[in-house]
């Protein structure tokens, strides 16, 4: 069971003339099981934490722990290696490589630093495609897929090397109703059910009840953090 | 998996790829055409010499080029005939003359006397007869590729060069030279036409014998004849075509126009690539946040350049080969010799990497972080 601790965790950004604080310090702990929301308005630096949890970017101040190890200072090349490890991530667009299969654009991760993709992966794949209700589409080009199947085949890439962390920046937002709540369904199985680290960035409101754990950041600063369980929408303590 | 993914972004950007294709494409057949004129050139240039069938050539003193001698005198060729290592001797005469064509006008020719029978440093390959018509006096050859320059004689038809009758005895094929017409006529019939001294000739073509060390023989020659100039056919041929090649300018002119070929082709690589890469910028973004390095990206941005490369460089040879069968038999000089072709795809291949450089720079710069945005 993974766990992802962030101490004192801040960000600055230079605006060419000045920096500028979009996250300030900032204490939390993720751990397997529950599926979190993060939530906040636009600019509220929900996607600067999500990249910094992500090992995409670097914080200005605190470190950043996976388990015991500390993967603050990890660099460009070790940081790549831990996240193709650990980490899967959903993205606001379903980002498929256009010219790859769904096929290949799933068995990425396993190719991407120069293995070879076996057979039983190619399985494995068709068995994530087939769970997420895109059976079929394997050989299929991306721009042929629906944009609730592109994500859902994203979901799949994310999930084919079993991370112990997923992270999904605004999984739903270029989805339908119907296909939103199909994705959010997904990820709180994957949560609940294969004991994962899911965070889900968001700030439609749709999704909060599929939260195990909501938190609101406000201006770079967590405002306020809820540990409820909802069932079919309603809330219970 | 690298190297597949290159393939299909390949396959996928189809106008990119046809526009980087372009590049190489430009590269393999301008720089293979212009190389193949330059070398069908320079063959032209010591023509004579590598076709003489000769080890050693005997010119006068202070040579700089195979057609600028004085004449040696006739007395040398008993002297060379005594040593050992020496299985024939052979006079050649060259000059100029006007060739008169069927309307009465004129051409210049350069002829070409050879002694009669072996008629060593004569024509060596023939469209009609053969070289057996030069044990005629009066017969000349003339080339199928100058027949309509010479008012289009056929054979045994009788007319002049430079004001002495002649006969069209045979037409040989492809038998060029740099400097002019090339006509083949007997010694005697030479001398006439030149009005040359009596024993003295342009060149005096030695044949060593089969046992002969080479070196040695051409030292003992030197010795023999210090007031000549001694060299092997090798040797001549070389000096030759470095005096037409550098004293011409038509090195300075091929090196130029196929630089420019060359700049060419990397600017449509570059591009093409460049807008390429720039394209699928957030496809390397995607790749380097799901652990790809950025090694990785390199290796797919190079695998795509080596596809293009390889690709370009197949339909580039293919249209060069198309090329120079369709002048082979013309009055377009053209010749690319066997070991230049894997030296001009390998510089190729170095270009189109070159060329994806802007783009491999591109790709590297795309941030995993850009992708949460």
């Amino acid at each position: 069971m993974s766990t992802l601790r962030l101490v004192k965790i801040a960000r600055d950004f230079s605006d060419g003339r000045q920096m500028r604080r979009v996250l300030f310090p900032t204490d939390l702990e993720f751990a397997a099981g529950g599926l979190t929301v993060l939530s906040g308005p636009s600019g509220s630096g929900k996607t600067t934490l999500l990249s910094i949890m992500g090992l995409v970017l670097r914080p200005s101040e605190g470190r950043l722990f996976l388990d015991a190890l500390d993967v603050t200072g990890l660099a460009d090349e070790e940081a790549a290696s831990v996240r193709l490890r650990r980490y899967g991530f959903v993205f606001q667009q379903p980002m498929l490589i256009e010219g790859l299969s769904v096929m290949e654009n799933i068995v990425l991760a396993y190719g991407v630093q120069g293995g070879r993709v076996r057979h039983d992966i190619r399985l494995k794949a068709e068995g994530l495609l087939r769970t997420l209700g895109l059976d079929g589409t394997a050989h299929m080009q991306p721009r042929l897929l629906s944009g609730g199947m592109k994500q859902r085949a994203s979901i799949a890439r994310a999930l084919i090397k079993d991370p112990s962390i997923l992270l999904c920046d605004e999984p739903t937002s270029a989805l339908d109703a119907e296909s939103g709540q199909a994705v959010m369904g997904i990820l709180k199985r994957i949560a609940l059910e294969e004991g994962r680290v899911v965070v889900v960035v968001s700030h439609d409101a749709r999704v909060f009840p599929y939260a195990d754990r909501l938190l609101k950041i406000e201006n770079g600063a967590i405002v306020s953090e809820t540990r409820e369980s909802y069932t079919e929408g309603k809330k219970s303590k | 998996m690298r190297s597949l993914t290159a393939f299909r972004m390949v396959l996928h950007d189809r106008s990119s790829t046809a526009g980087a294709l372009l590049g190489v494409v430009a590269i393999v057949f301008l720089v293979g055409q212009q190389l193949s004129v330059l070398f069908g050139l320079l063959n032209y240039m010591s023509v004579l010499v590598d076709h003489s069938g000769a080890d050693a050539w005997i010119m006068s003193a202070n040579l700089r080029n195979a057609d600028a001698g004085n004449l040696v005198s006739a007395r040398y060729m008993d002297r060379v005939m005594g040593l050992h290592e020496v299985e024939w001797v052979e006079p050649v005469l060259i000059g100029n003359g006007l060739f008169r064509t069927r309307d009465g006008s004129f051409e210049s020719v350069r002829v070409v006397g050879t002694r009669r029978p072996r008629a060593a440093g004569g024509p060596w390959q023939f469209a009609q007869a053969d070289e057996q018509v030069l044990l005629d006096l009066e017969a000349v050859t003339v080339d199928r590729l100058d027949l309509a320059k010479l008012g289009h004689p056929v054979l045994d038809q009788v007319t002049e060069i430079g004001g002495r009758r002649v006969r069209v005895g045979a037409v040989t094929e492809a038998v060029r030279a740099f400097q002019g017409t090339l006509v083949f006529a007997s010694l005697d019939k030479v001398k006439e036409i030149a009005r040359t001294p009596p024993g003295r000739y342009s060149a005096i073509l030695v044949r060593f014998r089969a046992d002969a060390d080479h070196p040695t023989a051409l030292a003992r020659l030197r010795v023999l004849l210090p007031e000549c100039s001694v060299f092997s056919s090798q040797e001549l041929s070389r000096l030759t075509r470095y005096y037409y090649v550098v004293n011409t300018g038509i090195g300075g002119s091929f090196g130029f126009s196929t630089v420019i070929a060359v700049l060419i082709g990397v600017v449509i690589i570059s591009l093409t690539m460049y807008t390429s890469v720039l394209s699928r910028s957030r496809d390397f973004a995607v790749m380097r946040a799901i652990g790809g390095r950025r090694r990785d990206i390199a290796v797919v941005v190079i695998s795509e350049a080596l596809i293009i490369a390889g690709v370009g460089l197949f339909v580039g040879f293919l249209l060069l080969t198309t090329l120079l069968n369709a002048t082979g038999g013309s009055s377009i000089p053209s010749y690319f010799p066997a070991q230049i072709a894997p030296i001009l795809a390998g510089g190729t291949l170095l270009v189109s990497l070159l060329g994806s450089l802007i783009a491999l720079r591109v790709a590297l710069r795309a941030e995993p972080a850009s992708v949460f945005h």
